[in-house]
C-alpha cells in the first residue's frame, strides 16, 4: 500500500512492487496525460514532477513516491485556466501530434519555476531531456519564450 | 491574389487544447470493461524453421486467458498491397523480430511473463542480409513463389526481388553516346525509423452486436477497414473504426501492424484487447525506412548539359513487402534519380529486395531522402570534376516549364530557378567564407502535391455555429485547423464559430485518409465545396424567411421549425497528380573539427516554392520538423544491424536530434498561388527533409575535401576520411 498526492488529491492504494508510476498514473489512477514513449526514460514523454522535481516516470517505480507529491500534466492547468506554458505552446505552435507535450509542457513548467527568464540556450539546456519528432523545436524555444514573457515575473 | 480573412491568418494550434491539457485520448489510453492485454512473443532468429512451440507452461500462469500461436489462426496472408505476410509465424521466421506466438493476459506484467513461458524450438536455416547479395545466384530465398502472393507483380528477375519500378525518358543508350564524360558514383544509405514518439498502439472489441470496434494508430481508417477485413475475412460493415488523434506517423503508421492479432485474442477470449508495441519493438519490428544502394551514372557534354543518366537502386526491403501501399510495391520516391533537372535520356530502375532484415514501409516522403542524396551528392561531385561552381551546374539544367518529370508528368509553374537564387542569396553563397574547415553547401529537390479523396460534411447548428464532420484522423499536422479555416473562410464566419467533429467510418463511405503530402489539397476540396453549397442553403434560406443572411440561428431555427437541418457534404477526389510541383533548395554551412572528425552545422537555410498558405504557423512547422528529421538522417540516425539483429534498440541507442541540435535556421517563402488546394494552396508536409543530407554532405566536402558516400555523415567517417586523405 502506497499513498501519493497526485495533483493535489491524495491517493492511498496497492500497488506491486514491480509497477512503475507511469503505470500507476495511467492505469491505477486514469491519468493517461503522461505518455510511454520510449519506455527507457531517454524521450521525456513520460516527465512528471515528483515533489516539483522533474523525473521520467516510466523507470521511476510507483512504491518511491510513497508519501510524496506527484504533478501530472493534468494538474498544471489553474482551475479552467491554461497555466501560461500550456497557453503559449497553442498560440506559438509548440507542438503537433501531442505524444511528447504533457512532458514538455511539465518540464516548462518546471524551468520557469526555476528560471523564470530563461535565455535561448538555458531553454535549451533545460529542454534537452524532452524529444519531439514534429516540431524541429523552433517552436517549443519560441513557446517557452513566450510564455516567459506571459508569466507573472 | 484575392484578400482573405482568415486563410493566411496565424491562428495558434486551438485544435489541440487537449494535447496541452493531457485530456487528449490516443489509442494507447483507450480502455474499456474488461480490458485485457495482447503481448507478442517474437523470433530470435533471423531465417530458421519453427520445429515445435510449446505454449502449455505460459497458458498455466495465472491470469493468462490465451496463447495463439499461427495454428489456432487461419491460414491468410496481411498487407497494404502485396499480401505476403503471415499474422503469427507459420513454421518459418524470416527476421528477427518477426512475431510467432502472441498471449492475452489480464496485465501488461502478466503477459510479458508469460512471453518467457513459451518454449519454441528453431532450427536454423542459411540466412541472407545484404541486398547485393540476396539477388545473386545461389543466394538462400526467402520466399518460394512470391508470383503466387496477392498483389504480386510479375517481373522478378531473382525469386529474392518483391518489385522493379522503371521511370525511363528518350533512349538512354543513345544519350550516353552523345557525352562528352560520364560519371558513375555509388552512395549507401541507413536503415532509419520514422522516429514517431507513440509506438503503434490499438484496441479491438467485439461489441453486443458482433461489430468489431477498432481503435488504432494509423492515419487511413477507411483502407484500415479494408485490410481488416481482407484478413479476418469479415464483411466490411462489420468493422468500425474509431478515430483517434495519433502520436506522429510520417509515413509509418498505415499499416495493420498487431490489429489482427489483437481481434484474435478479442474473438477467443471474449474481452477487449489493447496491444501497444513498446519502443524495442518499433525498432526491432516496425516498418522503418527501406536502406539503399543506389548507382548513379551521368553523361553530360563539356558545357555541364547533362544528356544521359542510368540509375540503379537497390532498397533493402526485409523479410516482408507487406508495409509498402503503392500499387508498385516499390517506392515511388525513385522517380527523383532525376532530380530537379530535364534530362532527355533517362533510364531508373528501382528494386525492393528480399533479405532475413526487418520489413521495410513508408517514411516521410518514401525512397526520396535516399534517392535525392545520392543524385545531389553525384551532382557536386561532377560540378567538381568540371571545375563548374555547383550552383552552375545545377542552372544549366533545371527544370523548366513544359519539361517531363521522370514518371512523364509535364510540368508549368516552375520556379526551381528563382528557387535556387532565393536560397543562395539567402545564404550569401557568393561571399567568402569565414574561416577554414568551414564549408558551404546546397541541394535540391521538389515534391508533388498529393492525390487522393475525402468526404466533408458541414452543418448550420440552430445556435449560428457550423459543424464541420471529417473521418481524416489528426496525426499532428493540423490539418483540421486547415479545414476550419477554409470552411470559416467561405462561409464568412470566425475561425471559433467552425467546430470541428471527428466522424468515423460508419459515418461516411471512403476517404484516402492522410499520406503523400494529401490533406491540405483534398480535405481542404472537400471542405470547400462543402461549405459553398452550404452557404448556398443559408442564402436560400435566408431570403425565404426574410433575414440577413448573418442571422445564422435565426436561420437554422427556422429551417428546424421546418424539420429540417441545413448540411452540405462534398465528395472531392483528385485522381492525377497536376502540373504543378514545389521546388525546394537547401544551403548547409558545417565547421568539421579536424581533430575528431565532427560536422557541425553552422546555418541551414531552406528556401520553399509554395502555393497559398492557409496556416502560416503550422506551415512553417512542417518545414522546420521535417527540416529536422532530415538533419539527424544526414547525421545521426541509424538503426545499427548485424546480421539481422539490430543493436539499437532503445532510443538511448538510435538517436534522434535533440532541442540542442538544430542549427540556425533562414527560412526563405516564395508564394505563387497556383497549387490544386484549396484557394490555391500546394503542399508542405514534405518538402524540406529530402535535400538535408545531401547539403550537408557537399558542404562537408567543401569544408575538408573529404567525400562520405554512405549515411550518416557520423564524426568517425569523417576523421578515418581526413586520415587517409593527409596519410601519403
Amino acid at each position: 500500500v502506497i499513498r501519493l498526492t497526485v495533483n493535489g488529491t491524495p491517493h492511498e492504494l496497492e500497488v506491486p512492487s514491480y509497477r512503475t508510476l507511469l503505470d500507476c498514473l495511467r492505469y491505477d489512477l486514469g491519468l493517461t496525460g503522461s505518455k510511454e514513449g520510449c519506455g527507457v526514460g531517454v524521450c521525456g514523454a513520460c516527465t512528471v514532477l515528483l515533489d516539483g522535481k522533474m523525473i521520467s516516470s516510466c523507470i521511476a517505480l510507483a512504491v518511491f513516491a510513497d508519501g510524496r507529491s506527484v504533478t501530472t500534466v493534468e494538474g498544471i492547468a489553474e482551475d479552467e485556466r491554461l497555466h501560461p506554458v500550456q497557453q503559449a505552446f497553442v498560440d506559438s505552435g509548440g507542438f503537433q501530434c501531442g505524444i511528447c507535450t504533457p512532458g514538455q509542457i511539465v518540464s516548462a513548467k518546471a524551468l520557469l519555476d526555476t528560471i523564470p527568464n530563461p535565455s535561448d540556450a538555458e531553454i535549451r539546456e533545460w529542454m534537452l531531456g524532452n524529444l519531439c519528432r514534429c516540431t524541429g523545436y523552433y517552436k517549443i524555444v519560441e513557446s517557452i519564450r513566450a510564455a516567459a514573457q506571459r508569466s507573472p515575473a | 491574389m484575392m484578400a482573405h480573412r482568415i486563410i493566411g491568418q496565424s491562428i495558434g494550434r486551438i485544435d489541440g487544447i487537449g494535447k496541452v491539457s493531457g485530456e487528449s485520448r490516443y489509442s494507447g489510453d483507450v480502455t474499456l470493461p474488461g480490458l485485457v492485454w495482447g503481448k507478442a512473443l517474437r523470433s530470435p532468429l533471423p531465417h530458421a524453421r519453427i520445429v515445435r512451440i510449446d505454449t502449455s507452461r505460459a497458458k498455466a500462469l495465472a491470469g493468462v486467458l490465451a496463447v495463439l500461436t499461427a495454428r489456432d489462426l487461419p491460414d491468410i496472408l496481411v498487407g497494404r498491397r502485396m499480401f505476403d505476410m503471415p499474422m503469427l509465424a507459420r513454421d518459418r521466421v524470416r527476421f528477427i523480430g518477426e512475431k510467432v506466438a502472441v498471449i492475452a493476459a489480464v496485465d501488461p506484467d502478466v503477459a510479458e511473463e508469460a512471453l518467457a513461458l513459451i518454449d519454441v524450438e528453431y532450427e536454423d536455416l542459411p540466412a541472407v542480409f545484404d541486398p547485393v547479395e540476396a539477388i545473386q545466384a545461389g543466394a538462400p530465398i526467402l520466399h518460394a513463389n512470391p508470383a503466387a502472393y496477392e498483389g504480386a507483380l510479375p517481373e522478378r528477375p531473382h525469386p529474392n526481388v518483391q518489385s522493379v519500378l522503371r521511370f525511363k525518358l528518350g533512349d538512354v543508350e543513345a544519350g550516353f553516346r552523345e557525352a562528352d564524360r560520364t560519371f558513375e558514383h555509388t552512395f549507401r544509405t541507413q536503415l532509419d525509423h520514422q522516429g514517431y514518439l507513440e509506438p503503434h498502439a490499438g484496441v479491438v472489441a467485439i461489441d453486443e452486436e458482433g461489430r468489431v470496434q477498432v481503435w488504432a494508430s494509423n492515419k487511413m481508417p477507411f483502407r484500415l477497414k479494408e485490410l481488416l477485413s481482407h484478413a479476418l475475412r469479415l464483411p466490411p460493415e462489420r468493422i468500425r473504426v474509431n478515430l483517434t488523434p495519433i502520436g506522429g506517423d510520417f509515413g509509418g503508421k498505415g499499416s495493420l501492424m498487431d490489429l489482427p492479432l489483437a481481434y484474435h485474442l478479442a474473438r477467443v477470449t471474449g474481452r477487449p484487447v489493447k496491444m501497444l508495441m513498446r519502443y524495442a519493438e518499433e525498432l526491432m519490428a516496425g516498418n522503418p525506412r527501406h536502406p539503399s544502394v543506389i548507382t548513379m551514372r551521368t553523361g553530360v557534354r563539356n558545357d555541364g548539359r547533362i544528356v544521359a543518366r542510368r540509375v540503379k537502386a537497390l532498397f533493402n526491403s526485409g523479410a516482408y513487402a507487406a508495409f509498402k501501399p503503392a500499387p508498385s510495391v516499390n517506392l515511388g520516391g525513385t522517380g527523383m534519380g532525376a532530380g530537379v533537372y530535364r534530362i532527355p535520356n533517362l533510364l531508373i530502375e528501382s528494386f525492393c529486395v528480399y533479405s532475413n532484415n526487418i520489413p521495410c514501409g513508408h517514411a516521410r516522403s518514401p525512397g526520396e531522402p535516399q534517392m535525392v542524396f545520392a543524385g545531389e551528392s553525384h551532382m557536386d561531385m561532377i560540378a567538381r570534376e568540371l571545375a563548374l561552381d555547383p550552383a552552375d551546374l545545377r542552372r544549366r539544367n533545371l527544370l523548366r516549364d513544359g519539361d517531363h518529370l521522370a514518371n512523364g508528368h509535364h510540368l508549368e509553374h516552375v520556379r526551381a530557378s528563382d528557387t535556387l537564387e532565393a536560397a543562395l542569396k539567402a545564404s550569401h553563397w557568393s561571399e567568402p567564407k569565414p574561416g577554414p574547415w568551414i564549408g558551404r553547401g546546397m541541394a535540391m529537390t521538389h515534391r508533388h502535391i498529393g492525390v487522393g479523396f475525402t468526404n466533408a460534411r458541414v452543418r448550420l447548428e440552430t445556435s449560428g455555429t457550423v459543424t464541420l464532420s471529417i473521418a481524416l484522423p489528426d496525426t499532428g499536422t493540423g490539418a483540421h485547423l486547415v479545414l476550419r479555416q477554409v470552411a470559416a473562410e467561405v462561409l464568412g464566419l470566425a475561425i471559433g464559430e467552425v467546430e470541428i467533429e471527428i466522424a468515423n467510418t460508419d459515418d461516411f463511405t471512403t476517404d484516402s485518409g492522410v499520406g503523400g503530402s494529401r490533406v491540405t489539397h483534398t480535405g481542404g476540396r472537400a471542405a470547400f465545396h462543402a461549405a459553398e453549397k452550404l452557404k448556398e442553403q443559408i442564402q436560400t434560406e435566408a431570403s425565404k424567411h426574410g433575414l440577413s443572411v448573418s442571422a445564422r440561428a435565426e436561420i437554422a431555427q427556422a429551417a428546424a421549425k421546418d424539420g429540417r437541418t441545413l448540411e452540405a457534404s462534398h465528395f472531392y477526389d483528385a485522381k492525377a497528380h497536376g502540373a504543378v510541383t514545389s521546388f525546394t533548395a537547401q544551403v548547409a554551412e558545417v565547421a568539421v573539427d579536424p581533430a575528431t572528425g565532427q560536422v557541425t552545422v553552422r546555418h541551414f537555410t531552406t528556401a520553399h516554392d509554395v502555393g497559398t498558405i492557409i496556416n502560416p504557423i503550422g506551415h512553417q512547422g512542417q518545414i522546420e520538423g521535417g527540416l529536422i528529421q532530415g538533419l539527424g538522417f544526414a547525421l545521426i540516425e541509424e538503426m545499427k544491424t548485424e546480421e539481422g539483429r539490430i543493436s539499437t534498440l532503445s532510443l538511448g541507442d538510435f538517436k534522434l536530434p535533440t532541442i540542442q541540435d538544430i542549427p540556425p535556421l533562414t527560412t526563405v517563402i516564395l508564394q505563387d498561388p497556383v497549387g490544386p488546394g484549396p484557394f490555391n494552396a500546394k503542399a508542405i508536409g514534405e518538402g524540406s527533409i529530402s535535400a538535408v543530407a545531401p547539403a550537408i554532405a557537399n558542404a562537408v566536402a567543401d569544408a575538408c575535401g573529404v567525400r562520405i558516400l554512405d549515411l550518416p555523415i557520423t564524426a568517425e567517417k569523417v576523421y578515418y576520411a581526413l586520415r587517409e586523405k593527409v596519410a601519403p
